[in-house]
């Protein structure tokens, strides 16, 4: 086991250490890099990381001049789950046979949306499932960023991608809703002991999540919303209001399934208009009145079912 | 001197498995291979031995664990048949790339042309440009052995490749043969520890696999291939050491019999060769100049050995167990490897290719008759007519 890690009370008294410095390449305001910052932070020195293909290993990785003061191993964009098994198993067999001294260290997989719920999801559930001791964190950044933006299924309803261009046949762009990877693995995995969404617009709950996953007696999975300004089109600056935007508009929810037992972490008193969050982003530029209320209407019912009363006024031009 | 009984190829190399004291074993059912994992479960559920089984979900998840492993620092061990060997194939590249010396035993089945579970050496064949060590295993005996020698120079720090150990599907796997399982002594005599240079402790921290710029990529593939060309070395070395502590008689990468004096010479590896031995031995009864040469190491390819060892042959008749359609030769992968090797040797040593035993199928007797007196005929014609053959419908 790894040494327990305590909560942080404030912003203020998180630790100082980084261990995620300067080396990246990533975009200005990028969300992942900063959410790659905090969990790096929120685990400290004794921590191993993989990171499957995605836009964080593209931007990050140059050799010579890599960003982690930790270790850090590369995985296929479908196998973080399987690599971070075997390095789990393999500190287990190691320690116990006397074969390497030391601690058992934290072992993160920093995946994206594609490596987490699309071509990685199968390699996830298998780690997850079995009942490994590691921390698998998708940072969601909503598409496949690496590549130029293509569709992923985190994607939400009717934005714009390369994959999901809207046209005079298809005005709405991505005709499909978004897959909800953090209740399919709270439902469908016995083994993991800790669920959490969280949000880069709320970094103590983030970094506290991030603890709490590596304490869990067994597997932890969080959930990161993580805006991409360059895919999402909006101004580099705006990355932080426009992830807690998400939270205030009702588009992402944060919450924490401990132990089996559903919490909401963030309680929004008055959820704002969907359309003002999506109004600020080129890639919803393209909807139209029915779309926006539709999405509303999805977000809707989303809070209704956590118990955030519908207080919203209806969406506009119904 | 070990323990000697009666023993398939799978449950063989598992006892390689336990006398090499892996750490790490990723699991993953598919037939023939299956039975080895069986084995090091009991085993493992007996505390014969102490290691991690991983129950993957998929043998592209079973070799991903062992590259996360081997990065560790653990000896690894894994396993696959026909479409598990190439459903995992995108991890082949990055493991040898990772330089990380995983094992992964194969026991050849066909590749679904469809669904069928007979022995072919397809699957296996499919991943011989990967940079692993790669050779088949002819009996039980074999294949425990060559698991113990492959774990040896894979991790030898001038080579630091995974390995492919493969043996054909029933013909070895689940055939019984006299197997003398070694002590642990003679083992750890011959096996040292598996100490990496590089992998994941957060006391020494280090990115492995790093994005490169293009420009870094051939000096780093071309470490890989240096790599190989000094496995042959250290397969020669190890392969010594060996034959002395284990009392074997083993040639290093390829086995010649009979090719002093032989005017055509069977070039096979695998579970076939045995057959072919018996019609060697009879054809050389009756007075005809036939050799054989079997393939023990495929890669790196033996390409010295076989210049040496062919020189003097009339014809060369190579054996497939494998289908590689529209390939130059029109035979399969061992005829053009052989033919490439052989090449601008000398106009007098014809290469001739026969593919045999697809499916599955025993290559019975009158099969390798029939490829002899082609052979025959072709070293007493002077010249090759057609390429290769394919049995039973071209010979």
């Amino acid at each position: 086991m790894a040494t327990e890690l305590e909560e942080i009370k404030s912003l203020r008294s998180a630790p100082l250490e980084e261990y995620y410095v300067p080396g990246h390449r990533t975009c200005a305001g990028c969300g992942p890099a900063l959410t790659y910052r905090l969990v790096a932070k929120a685990a400290g020195r004794n921590t191993i990381f993989i990171g499957p293909t995605g836009c964080m290993y593209v931007a990050n990785t140059s050799y010579g001049c890599s960003p982690w003061a930790v270790p850090w191993i590369h995985a296929q964009i479908t196998n973080g789950g399987g690599v971070a098994s075997g390095i789990e198993a393999a500190y287990k067999a190691l320690l116990r046979k006397g074969k390497k001294k030391g601690s058992f260290p934290n072992i993160i997989v920093m995946a994206g949306d594609g490596g987490a719920t699309d071509i990685g999801l199968q390699a996830m559930s298998g780690a997850l499932y079995r009942g490994h001791n590691i921390l698998f964190i998708c940072y969601d950044n909503e598409s496949y960023a690496n590549t130029g933006i293509q569709v992923s299924p985190t994607t939400p309803w009717g934005a714009w991608t390369t994959f999901t261009p809207s046209g005079p046949v298809i005005p709405e762009g991505k005709r499909i809703w978004p897959k909800d990877t953090p209740k399919l693995v709270a439902a469908g995995h016995p083994s993991v002991r800790y669920v959490a969404t969280a949000s880069l617009g709320y970094p103590l709950d983030l970094m506290n999540k991030v603890r709490r996953g590596l304490n869990a007696d067994g597997p932890a999975y969080l959930h990161i919303h993580a805006p991409c300004p360059k895919g999402w089109v909006f101004p580099a600056d705006q990355t932080i209001d426009m992830a807690k935007l998400a939270v205030d508009t009702g588009m992402w929810q944060l919450y924490e399934v401990a132990n089996h037992q559903f919490k909401l972490t963030h309680r929004v008193l008055k959820r704002r208009p969907v359309e003002d969050y999506l109004k600020l982003q080129g890639r919803f530029s393209h909807l139209l009145p029915e779309h926006i209320h539709k999405i509303q209407a999805w977000v809707d019912a989303r809070a209704e079912e956590v118990g955030i009363p519908a207080v919203v006024p209806p969406a506009r031009g119904q | 001197m070990g323990k000697k009984g009666l023993m398939s190829g799978v449950v063989a190399v598992a006892h390689a498995v336990r006398l090499a004291d892996v750490d790490v074993i990723a699991s993953y059912p598919i037939r023939p291979y299956t039975g080895v994992m069986s084995e090091l479960a009991r085993m493992i559920a007996d505390g014969e031995l102490d290691a991690e089984l991983v129950y993957a979900e998929g043998e592209h998840a079973q070799l991903s664990i062992a590259y996360g492993a081997a990065a560790s620092g653990a000896r690894t061990f894994v396993g696959s048949s026909g479409v598990g060997v190439t459903y995992a194939m995108e991890v082949y590249s990055p493991t040898s790339g990772e330089r990380l010396p995983v094992q992964c035993m194969i026991a050849d089945r066909t590749l679904d042309p469809p669904g069928d579970f007979g022995s072919e050496h397809t699957d296996a064949l499919c991943a011989r440009d990967q940079a692993w060590i790669m050779g088949w295993a002819e009996t039980p005996q074999e294949a425990l052995d060559m698991s113990l020698l492959f774990y040896r120079v894979g991790e030898d720090q001038r080579v630091s490749l995974p390995q492919f150990p493969c043996q054909d599907g029933y013909f070895v796997s689940h055939i019984l043969g006299h197997v003398e399982v070694p002590e642990k002594p003679q083992v750890d005599e011959f096996l040292p520890p598996f100490k990496p240079v590089h992998y994941l402790d957060p006391g020494n921290p280090m990115i492995l696999g790093a994005q490169i710029e293009p420009s870094m990529s051939a000096p780093l593939q071309y470490q890989r291939h240096q790599a190989m060309k000094a496995a042959q070395s250290v397969i020669r070395e190890a392969t010594d050491d060996f034959n002395r502590i284990f009392g074997r008689n083993y040639s290093p990468m390829v086995e010649f019999v009979g090719c002093d004096d032989a005017d055509v010479v069977f070039v096979i590896q695998g579970a076939h060769t045995w057959t072919a031995r018996t019609v060697v031995k009879r054809l050389r009864d009756q007075g005809y100049k036939v050799g054989l040469a079997k393939i023990r190491v495929l890669r790196p390819f033996p390409t010295e050995e076989l210049r040496e060892g062919l020189s003097g042959a009339k014809v060369v008749g190579v054996v497939d167990v494998d289908a590689a359609f529209g390939i130059s030769s029109g035979g399969g992968v061992l005829l053009t490897e052989v033919r490439s090797a052989l090449y601008g040797l000398s106009d007098r040593v014809r290469v001739i290719g026969f593919v045999a035993g697809l499916g599955g199928e025993v290559i019975t007797r009158e099969e390798f008759y029939s490829m002899a007196r082609k052979m025959l005929e072709v070293a007493a014609a002077g010249k090759v007519t057609q390429d290769a053959f394919w049995l039973p419908f071209e010979l």
